[in-house]
């Protein structure tokens, strides 16, 4: 048998932490249950450490229709990558022995190891690299770029919020921008001849975001969350909200500074997270509750969505119509755009179509980019 | 797959019961971690079969406690045969040592077992099937958690009675009441959901060899688009054998309108789900399904 190592022990008491956190009544038997199935090996194989645990942590049927998607989200990786190392195992073992010298002109000289080679091309952050990353769609980051993709976005969106703090923009008139004038300069010999203008930026806009956090989007989802996150100080007021069966309004939970705690709040709030879609019935009960409150012709409001309805397409047509005539700017984002050959003919969408200021994907790290620009347009 | 779990599922099909992995994988830890199994589901989806054929799988006997409401401790758990100790009272009336004739009476010789410690008085583990454990009333609830975590019994006259060897205990509930989350708590849990469509072929294939493959489809297909309907009851697995039981029985081959209307009863068991049916055309939920 294979004993536990300790990551995997730190791990299934955090995967407890996680169960509690979404009202399982697990108590210290069950932790230790848990452990007794894992020391016994059952963790090898993932059904049956599954199944084993559902039986264990699951207490009622609202637990056990839930568990295997909870369990999926959070063990999903590791037995990946154990898969990935168990591949790569067998992959160099069947391998002939590479010769680990070379003999240049009787001096010897150690060849590199391909592992090593390997471990040195994955620490590498070429140009190249960060552009296929700021490319690769969302739901289609490996387990090897998903780390790597973290670290781009949080730098790419920390140049963001710091392009956003700037109160002033370059123009053609206003006062003169002595810094860029000066640079300007450089290349006429220091002679200042031409004068560059900066002036105030347009008054801030107030936005209302408005996140599909269904089955399908959840990955889309967390990366614009963490943009929208970025966007809260550009904005005079944002208000955020999520839907996938039911809408919640989330703002409350953004005054954290924490990013990190922000998400685990948000992700402990919103109970629908992962589940069907109901777009219209969503968006009407925005219009009822908040409609009044947060739509008016300084707002922009920004949906993303897949367009996917299971619901009453009339009643989502209706909805988005309504949403249009309240604010200054509707924005649909929707990640399938980016798919190649993606065509929106889907019920759904082709019904808000005509409602829409302007239709973006935000697939990738780049349209989300892409979508400041818009956001800043407006 | 884990190849103990294999066996149990290749185990329980020789016995006529088809396991998914799932409940394959909680029967295994109900035997290794020897902790209680609540099983809950609608009536009729095979969650008192599973205890009967685990019982026939280990080839040990099978202890039922059939719960209903004002259920006691005298009829679940022992009772004084007072008739054998009022015989002895008689017979040793003359005894000049009192205290130890009553001792002698409050003896386990003067218990009458009644199946809870009986489970746990065997001589080899058993199986204990606590059926309809939502039927009983929260107090015997109550009662229940000692056996269910420490596998023992507290008898006032007698003190604590363990487990000789730890029975295997399964308990049933269809949820028409909540139970409480004390027991929950010493349980392993499972839900058991209708069969996929082809499970269900299976077993209706497995207990009743002589049926045409067709006629079981139609069965089956009609049976999942009633469940799919909001009935009163919809219809559980122990329904769509009795109704391909019947229909065998007829020597028919598919199901018309007019075998619908006879024989509706079979599976539907209230008034407004049979008039439900009865005003629509078979073809409607001979729908396939997936």
């Amino acid at each position: 048998m294979v004993a536990v190592d300790k990551s995997f022990k730190e791990r299934l008491i955090d995967f407890t932490f996680y169960c509690r956190e979404r009202q399982f009544m697990l108590g210290p038997q069950d932790t230790r249950e848990a452990f007794e199935i894992a020391d016994r090996g059952y963790w090898l194989d993932r059904k049956l450490f599954q199944y084993s645990l559902k039986a264990i942590y699951c207490k009622r049927k609202e637990h056990f229709d839930r568990f295997d998607e909870m369990f999926d989200r959070f063990w999903s990786r590791y037995y990946e990558e154990k898969l990935e190392a168990r591949k790569k195992k067998i992959k160099q073992l069947k391998k002939e022995p590479e010769a680990d010298t070379i003999i240049f002109l009787g001096a010897k000289f150690n060849k590199p190891r391909k592992e090593q080679k390997e471990k040195e091309a994955k620490q590498t952050k070429g140009a190249n690299e960060m552009v296929r990353l700021r490319f690769t769609d969302f739901s289609k980051v490996n387990v090897a770029d998903k780390e790597r993709l973290e670290e781009l976005a949080e730098e790419l969106f920390h140049q963001m919020s710091m392009r956003f703090k700037r109160r002033l923009k370059s123009s053609n008139k206003g006062t003169i921008d002595i810094r860029r004038t000066i640079r300007h300069g450089i290349s006429k010999g220091g002679m200042m001849l031409d004068l560059a203008h900066k002036k105030k930026r347009k008054e801030k806009r107030k936005v209302v975001f408005i996140l599909d956090v269904s089955g399908s989007m959840d990955t889309y989802s967390y990366y614009l969350l963490r943009y929208v996150m970025v966007l809260r100080t550009y904005f005079k007021t944002l208000e955020f909200f999520t839907f996938s069966t039911e809408l919640t309004h989330v703002t409350p939970l953004l005054r954290a500074n924490n990013e990190e705690q922000i998400l685990k709040q948000i992700g402990k709030t919103v109970h629908s997270w992962s589940s069907g879609t109901k777009i219209g019935e969503s968006l009407t009960a925005f219009l009822d509750n908040y409609g009044s409150k947060f739509l008016s012709q300084k707002h922009i409001v920004v949906i993303l969505s897949d367009g996917l309805e299971t619901g009453n397409v009339a009643q989502l047509k209706e909805a988005v119509g309504s949403i249009r005539r309240k604010c200054k700017t509707l924005i649909w984002l929707n990640p399938l755009k980016g798919m190649k050959d993606y065509q929106p003919i889907q019920k759904g969408i082709v019904n808000v179509m005509p409602h829409l200021d302007a239709f973006e994907s935000a697939h990738n790290l780049d349209s989300l980019l892409k979508l400041e620009k818009l956001l800043m347009d407006v | 797959m884990n190849k103990e779990i294999e066996a149990l599922i290749s185990d329980f099909y020789e016995h006529d019961y088809i396991l998914n992995e799932a409940l394959a994988t909680s029967v295994f830890l109900l035997k290794n971690l020897e902790k209680p199994l609540l099983l809950e589901g609608n009536p009729g989806v095979g969650k008192t079969m599973l205890a009967s054929t685990l019982a026939a799988q280990l080839g040990t006997d099978l202890i039922r406690l059939q719960c209903y409401e004002g259920l006691d401790v005298g009829t679940t758990i022992y009772e004084w045969n007072y008739q054998k100790q009022l015989l002895h009272i008689k017979l040793f009336e003359q005894e000049r040592d009192k205290n130890a004739l009553g001792e002698e009476i409050f003896g386990m010789d003067y218990v009458l077992k009644r199946p809870l410690l009986r489970s746990i008085s065997a001589d080899k583990p058993v199986v204990l099937l606590i059926d309809e454990i939502d039927r009983a009333d929260e107090e015997f609830e109550a009662y229940l958690l000692e056996l269910l975590s420490d596998f023992q019994i507290s008898i006032p006259e007698l003190g604590t009675i363990r487990a000789i060897s730890k029975p295997l205990v399964i308990l049933t509930s269809n949820r028409t009441r909540e139970l409480s989350d004390a027991l929950r708590r010493r349980c392993l849990y499972h839900w058991v959901d209708f069969p996929s469509k082809a499970k269900e072929i299976d077993i209706i294939a497995r207990k009743l060899p002589a049926i045409d493959e067709q006629l079981a489809t139609q069965v089956v297909t009609f049976i999942h688009n009633l469940r799919k309907s909001s009935l009163h009851k919809p219809p559980g697995i122990a329904e769509s054998l009795d109704w391909a039981k019947t229909l065998l029985l007829m020597n028919e081959t598919h199901i018309t309108d007019e075998i619908v209307q006879n024989t509706i009863g079979c599976v539907l068991k209230h008034k407004d789900d049979i008039e439900f049916v009865r005003n629509k055309t078979v073809q409607e939920f001979l729908v396939p399904v997936n």
